[in-house]
């Protein structure tokens, strides 16, 4: 599959640089972090697949169209 | 009581209008241990993912940012007074010394993609295995050259920073910079003018940031002792 960087705008890269920075960074006081999405909960790491790629998030925008 | 906690920061005088953050509750400054924390009451047990918990986790952090440089939590960090005490205590050395080494500065980001539909390697006759390594090697190498070439191309301008190689097939370079607040002018003319020179890359620059990528004083630990 080709991928077109151009199709994402700036909205959408600020929104995905956003969601890499707040969910895959900063300073982890381990144990205390539990998380939701679609009301199953998670521990944070089984997100880092999902969110930390631009060919992911990409294909995500792709399917939302 | 629970307690929603955004950032870490060397003492901060509380802002004249408290930000707004997860699910709208005030952000208010605690000062527990010397520091100064942005903390939010919090009554539930977990935090949706949802794109306005997001986005009001990263205002509340930011909200500091022309005030102080403060050390980013990660989303969904719950904790309560005694707890955070003890943290702060425990840990007041990592997080002193990395406070002062974001002092000042703020985080650039720099994803750079192979800009271009040529196939990567000539691989034809070969069966999937090799040809998989093949182009393993290929990406690789390539990232490391892109690499090293930013890195020369911004290097008088960088305080620190985190390159991930090739994190993707495509993604070939992921690197947070931490740059002076003062320099952030210079580091975009000097990124432009680099950019000219590559014209099969493709560059994605975000920023300023709060020091997200250089908060996590664990991982500092685990990088210094190469454990990984």
């Amino acid at each position: 599959m080709s991928f077109d960087i151009e199709q994402l705008d700036q909205a959408d890269l600020s929104l995905l640089e956003t969601l890499d920075h707040v969910l895959n960074r900063g300073l982890v006081i381990a144990g205390e972090i539990t998380i939701s999405v679609a009301d199953i909960d998670l521990v944070f790491l089984g997100l880092n697949v999902l969110l930390s790629s631009v060919e992911t998030a990409h294909e995500v925008l792709r399917k939302r169209e | 009581m629970k307690l929603y906690v955004y950032c870490v920061a060397e003492k901060i005088d509380p802002p004249a209008e408290p930000a707004s953050g997860i699910s709208g509750a005030r952000a208010d400054v605690l000062d527990l241990e010397g520091f100064s924390l942005l903390v939010s009451e919090f009554a539930g047990d977990t935090i949706p993912v949802t794109r306005d918990n997001v986005m009001a986790h990263a205002a509340v952090v930011r909200s500091i940012l022309n005030e102080t440089t403060p050390l980013p939590l990660r989303f969904g960090t719950v904790s309560d007074e005694q707890r955070l005490r003890s943290y702060l205590a425990s840990h007041r050395q990592a997080l002193e010394a990395q406070l002062a080494h974001v002092r000042g500065c703020v985080e650039m980001g720099v994803k750079i993609i192979w800009n271009t539909d040529q196939p990567d390697v000539d691989s034809s006759s070969d069966g999937p295995g090799a040809r998989f390594l093949k182009e393993k090697q290929l990406r690789t190498g390539r990232a490391r050259e892109v690499g090293a070439w930013l890195h020369e191309q911004l290097r008088p301008l960088l305080k620190d920073e985190q390159v991930s190689l090739a994190p993707t097939e495509k993604l070939i370079i992921a690197a947070a910079h931490l740059v002076d607040r003062d320099a952030i002018g210079k580091y975009r003319d000097q990124l432009a003018e680099a950019r000219k020179l590559r014209q099969e890359l493709h560059f994605l620059v975000s920023g300023p940031w709060p020091p997200y990528s250089f908060s996590n004083i664990d991982l500092e630990f685990k990088t210094r002792f190469g454990v990984s």
